[in-house]
């Protein structure tokens, strides 16, 4: 006698004998639904607010030059300024999303189910860190290819600035990863995400009045090389100087001059690195600390 | 076939000695950890997951050494912490979908058994919904969910009656003996609460202060120690005479008698000796406080060597 179809059965328990993917499908896993989590994707529509916002305003710029490109066939501005120009947008949203990828798993204690699986510390706190790094990559390398792609439809009389577009995409990848392992460092430090938001701002606010106030002081009584040195306390600056600048030769993005020569290229380059092995060991402390609980 | 060995096993914390040479052997089905607040479950618990070294001493899991092969272990054993454990801005479905991939299922594959486990446990149309809202029994089934989503070979269930209303609790018991027999998941499941183990578990190991007190099988001691409280309205030394002169081993107790019972046959002793004095029984009760007594003995002979 065969089965009526379309009746549900309970069919009690059944066994899983698919595949079972180890660790690095388990991590990337992770990084995709954290990096979904911080533009808002799957989640509610209160959570998409910010980071939808934030996008298009960073969109804003490339949008207006291309149409300035298109109407009065002239150039706006230079790749590798876009991102100091909106450098405020780019913390806001660093403020903004680094708690989250971090503090619920805090407050909420989800951590210790993460670790009771294949996944490591490490895999957890490195899926973390890259969700963060891609966000704020992608954040300022659309709107950058999106421009360059204007410029090349528009097809103005000078020649197509693919050097400083390139430029511009390097100096995107190490401030987001400058940017994202400060601001998830501090974010890890407080469960609560507030506190992590209030935190991360406090921080980009705190270095760049300090940066700028300095720099003026510096070069109000005539001191040109610490005033450049001074704007270095500014990370947007800092890759501005060490990347546009040292590494590609582009102008620089500030109304002061940077230290220049193969030394001070090197140094600013270096204080990067530092910076970012700092922040990572500042996370490494926190998780161990927070994975012994 | 042993599920989980541990030989000497012990860990010191600064201020305390958690686990104290435990050495214990678990089988198959569901084996109960009993122990008071801060008697080393949790910490056992931990090692067996390779999340926590020992100090001394070892343990294995399906065959595996917890120092060297943890990854390995948690692939195919689940875990259920006594903590709350959700962020409760996602649904429980999103949620159980997401830790399964953390398991290393396919995402596809972590949709069907997050969806069939959730029924299982007893969560319905509520798992669309965020979790922020669930109550406390809610939260245990999606917390049990996570656990179950990738079809382990082990559970450990870390305190899942915490917190449940006695309805709640009953519910969860009859899961995890479902667990235990109807999905062929072994599980080591933890309480303080001997009672409510006793009738899920098929094996109990009780811990005081890091240290084993006892490990055998439910069917070996409810065997010999169990007994039945009787109650009569009159003539209860006349019953306690007739019940000792038919053989049965029979103690008074207050206001009530204790028959220890042999064999099945007791009961019909029993009843007809009640019929045949013509007495009023009152109450007639499996002594389950007796085989809590039967823990507190060498309980009690332990703090007596100190
Ligand atoms: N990380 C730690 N650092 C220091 N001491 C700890 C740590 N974890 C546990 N302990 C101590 O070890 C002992 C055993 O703790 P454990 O959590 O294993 O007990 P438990 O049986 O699970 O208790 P409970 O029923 O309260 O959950 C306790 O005295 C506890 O304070
Ligand atoms: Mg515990």
């Amino acid at each position: 006698m065969s089965e009526p179809t379309g009746v549900i059965h309970d069919i009690g328990y059944r066994h899983y004998d698919g595949v079972r993917l180890g660790r690095r499908h388990a991590t990337v896993a992770l990084a995709v639904h954290s990096l979904r989590g911080i533009f808002g994707l799957g989640r509610t529509i209160r959570a998409k607010i910010i980071p939808f916002l934030i996008v298009g305003v960073m969109m804003l710029p490339a949008v207006v030059s291309i149409a300035v490109m298109a109407l009065l066939r002239q150039k706006v501005m230079a790749y590798t300024s876009y991102g100091s120009i909106m450098q405020a947008v780019l913390a806001v949203f660093l403020a903004a999303q680094s708690p989250y990828i971090v503090a619920p798993d805090l407050r909420f204690r989800v951590l210790p189910l993460y670790l009771s699986r294949p996944v490591t510390l490490w895999d957890y706190v490195g899926a973390k860190l890259a969700a963060m790094i891609t966000a704020m990559f992608l954040l300022l390398a659309v709107p950058l290819t999106v421009l360059y792609i204007g410029e090349l439809v528009v097809d103005l009389p000078d020649p197509v600035k693919t050097g400083n577009y390139l430029a511009a995409m390097a100096g995107a990848a190490v401030s987001a990863l400058l940017l994202s392992c400060i601001g998830v460092a501090i974010a890890s430090f407080t469960p609560r995400r507030g506190l992590g938001v209030a935190s991360v701002i406090a921080f980009y606010l705190l270095t760049s009045a300090v940066s700028t106030l300095v720099s003026a002081t510096m070069e109000s009584v005539n001191n040109y090389t610490a005033s450049g040195w001074a704007l270095m306390i500014n990370p947007f600056f800092l890759v501005d100087a060490a990347v546009h600048v040292g590494l590609f030769g582009a102008d620089a993005s500030s109304p002061v001059v940077y230290p220049s020569g193969g030394g001070a290229v090197a140094l600013q380059l270096l204080l990067v690195v530092v910076l970012i092995a700092l922040s990572v060991i500042a996370l490494v402390t926190r998780y161990r600390k927070a994975a012994a609980r | 076939m042993t599920i989980l060995a541990t030989e000497g096993l012990t860990r010191r914390f600064p201020r305390v000695t958690a686990l104290d040479q435990l050495t214990v052997n678990v089988g198959p089905g569901v084996t109960g950890l009993v122990g008071a607040n801060g008697a080393g479950k949790s910490t056992l618990i931990k090692i067996l997951l390779g999340l926590l070294d020992p100090s001394a001493g070892k343990a294995q899991v399906l065959g595996m050494d917890t120092t060297t092969q943890g990854p390995e272990i948690r692939r195919v054993v689940g875990y259920m912490p006594e903590h709350d454990c959700l962020p409760p801005d996602m649904s429980a479905t999103e949620f159980t979908v997401h830790m399964g991939q953390m398991s290393g299922l396919p995402r596809t594959s972590a949709r069907e058994r997050a969806a069939d486990v959730l029924r299982h446990v007893g969560l319905y149309e509520e798992r669309y919904r965020v979790m922020g809202g669930y109550s406390t029994g809610m939260k245990q089934r999606v917390k049990l969910a996570q656990a179950l989503v990738h079809d382990p070979r082990l559970v450990f269930l870390d305190e899942p009656t915490n917190g449940l209303d006695p309805q709640g609790r009953d519910e969860m018991l009859a899961l995890i003996r479902r667990i235990g027999t109807e999905f062929g998941i072994s599980v080591l499941v933890t309480s303080h609460l001997l009672g409510e183990l006793e009738r899920v578990c098929d094996h109990v190991i009780v811990i005081d202060g890091g240290k084993l007190l006892r490990s055998s099988s439910i069917a070996d001691f409810t065997q010999t120690t169990q007994t039945v409280t009787v109650e009569v309205e009159e003539g209860r030394q006349a019953l306690a005479a007739r019940l000792t002169e038919l053989g049965e081993t029979v103690v008074e107790h207050g206001r009530s008698l204790l028959v220890q019972v042999r064999a099945p046959e007791t009961f019909d002793t029993l009843r007809d000796a009640v019929c045949d004095l013509d007495l009023c029984l009152v109450r007639m009760e499996q002594g389950r406080q007796r085989i809590e007594d039967v823990f507190k003995e060498p309980v009690s002979r332990e703090s007596a060597d100190v």
